[in-house]
């Protein structure tokens, strides 16, 4: 028998957990893709706050999250909450810690999307006698989120890609799942270029996905 | 003409930090009447438009809209910028929507009226204007003279007291300002009452029989252009009008 033989029969035998590892994986990344979204717009919103004290507070959130890791915000959150009682599920952690994250960037990016904006047209919605609110969700957001398109399915694949690390918390996701399966017949090397392909065609998937709705959403005669 | 002025100002005052754009400003503008201002750059004639609809703060002094004081504190400043239609110097159109949903935007969300009844009082501003071929257009699609047009039709729209006008030529071509001049006419024969802040002293002469002056922040005289050019008293002044400037 040779070894690829011997790996695809171990593979088979896997699978269920691989396939298991792979809706986990899933799971994470879509949930937190929606709630990094959702947080990110909610963050936007409040850094555009008349309110100085409440622009400070988000320009901070926004810093601190970028600035720290990812895996201390995991690790503080499922190692170190505990000594103070609190327990959370890996999950939990995992979608808790990555959307404190995701939104930050998210919000960064459409920031950076709202400081290119014409000042002039959101002097003329003011001029025209919208509120805050309203030239918030008339012209602001539609803008800025075309502009951010490429930012923001660029962080989707960013969360696939991040959601090994929640394995480090317990989360069996798909990662820590080949990680088993290559620990079985110490075929690593084909364990993990099984992963990398996987990886590489669920982040294509998102790559189609985020070319067609830019399409979807160009305005006629721009450049955006 | 009625007794009193639709808008008053009295000795406004506004002020940047140390900086001292408006200096005492008294103007007066009528109902039916068009008035325009001129003056050279950062002589204050923007930020005179920005007081009128509180876009600006002043610092100090009087601006009576219909006889109420609109610097007083509890002032609904929404409604008051409801009442005041702005035409931006860039046409400002907002680029994620198109003509029809620019001057119909206004009617749903600040008018509450349904999606048909605006875009029918939109289409009818359109019209107005002869941009109704083009109401499914993007700005992007359209020249600068369209796009001013567009935004006349979206001031329009709200019926509002008065129409104030953002240098409206500084983006165009010679061509296109004659047609500007013309358009601000005939809104003004239709009896809508318009303030023109503009340094385009062709459109000057075209819209109104006297300007306003103002420079360093006052108003430093009020007169037709030719007596402005030739008789004024202040060179400043004959230099801004004159087509060769002062010789003297």
């Amino acid at each position: 028998m040779t070894a690829w033989q011997s790996f695809a029969g171990d593979l088979l035998e896997q699978w269920p957990l691989l396939a298991t590892g792979l809706r986990q994986t899933l799971m994470l990344t879509i949930t937190v893709s929606l709630t990094g979204f959702l947080g990110g717009v909610l963050v936007f919103y409040l850094g555009l706050s008349p309110r100085r004290w409440l622009r400070g507070l988000i320009n901070g959130y926004i810093s601190f999250l970028i600035g720290m890791p990812l895996i201390v915000l995991l690790f503080l959150m499922y190692y170190g909450l505990p000594q103070w009682g609190i327990r959370l599920t890996p999950f939990a952690v995992a979608v808790l810690g990555f959307t404190l994250n995701v939104a930050a960037y998210n919000a960064a990016y459409l920031r950076t999307a709202y400081n290119g904006l014409d000042a002039a047209e959101l002097e003329a919605a003011s001029a025209q006698g919208f509120g805050h609110g309203q030239r918030f969700r008339l012209i602001i957001l539609p803008q800025v989120l075309r502009l951010s398109v490429p930012a923001l399915t660029n962080q989707v694949i960013l969360n696939l890609k991040d959601s090994t690390l929640a394995f480090l918390i317990q989360y069996t996701e798909f990662f820590a799942r080949v990680q088993e399966l290559a620990s079985t017949n110490f075929q690593f090397f084909k364990a993990y270029l099984l992963a990398a392909v996987v990886y590489l065609a669920l982040v294509s998937v998102v790559v189609v996905a985020a070319r067609a709705l830019e399409r979807r959403l160009i305005l006629p005669g721009s450049l955006h | 003409m009625n007794a009193s002025p639709l808008i008053e100002i009295r000795q406004l005052v506004t002020r940047f930090g140390e900086h001292t754009v408006l200096n005492g400003v008294d103007l007066d503008l009528y109902a039916g009447e068009i008035k325009v201002v001129m003056g050279p750059s950062g002589c204050g004639k923007s930020t005179l438009l920005r007081c009128l609809n509180r876009l600006v703060e002043p610092s100090s002094g009087l601006i009576r809209f219909r006889g109420q004081d609109i610097t007083a504190p509890g002032t609904d400043v929404r409604a008051l910028r409801q009442s005041i239609g702005f035409v931006f110097q860039q046409f400002a159109l907002y680029r994620h929507l198109t003509v029809l949903d620019n001057v119909s935007l206004g009617l749903r969300k600040l008018r509450g009226l349904r999606r048909a009844e605006a875009e029918q009082k939109a289409l009818q501003e359109l019209d107005r204007l002869e941009m109704a071929g083009h109401r499914d257009k993007y700005p992007a699609q359209l020249s600068g003279g369209q796009k001013q047009r567009v935004a006349i039709a979206r001031a329009l729209a709200m019926d509002p007291a008065v129409v104030v006008f953002d240098e409206p030529t500084s983006a165009l071509d010679p061509v296109m300002s004659r047609e500007v001049a013309a358009l601000i006419n005939r809104l003004h024969d239709e009896g809508v009452t318009m303030l023109c802040v503009t340094h385009d002293l062709v459109l000057a002469q075209n819209i109104a029989d006297e300007v306003i002056f103002l420079d360093q922040g006052r108003v430093l005289a009020q007169d037709s252009i030719a007596r402005l050019a030739k008789d004024h008293a202040d060179p400043r002044v004959r230099a801004f009008f004159g087509r060769d400037g002062d010789k003297a």
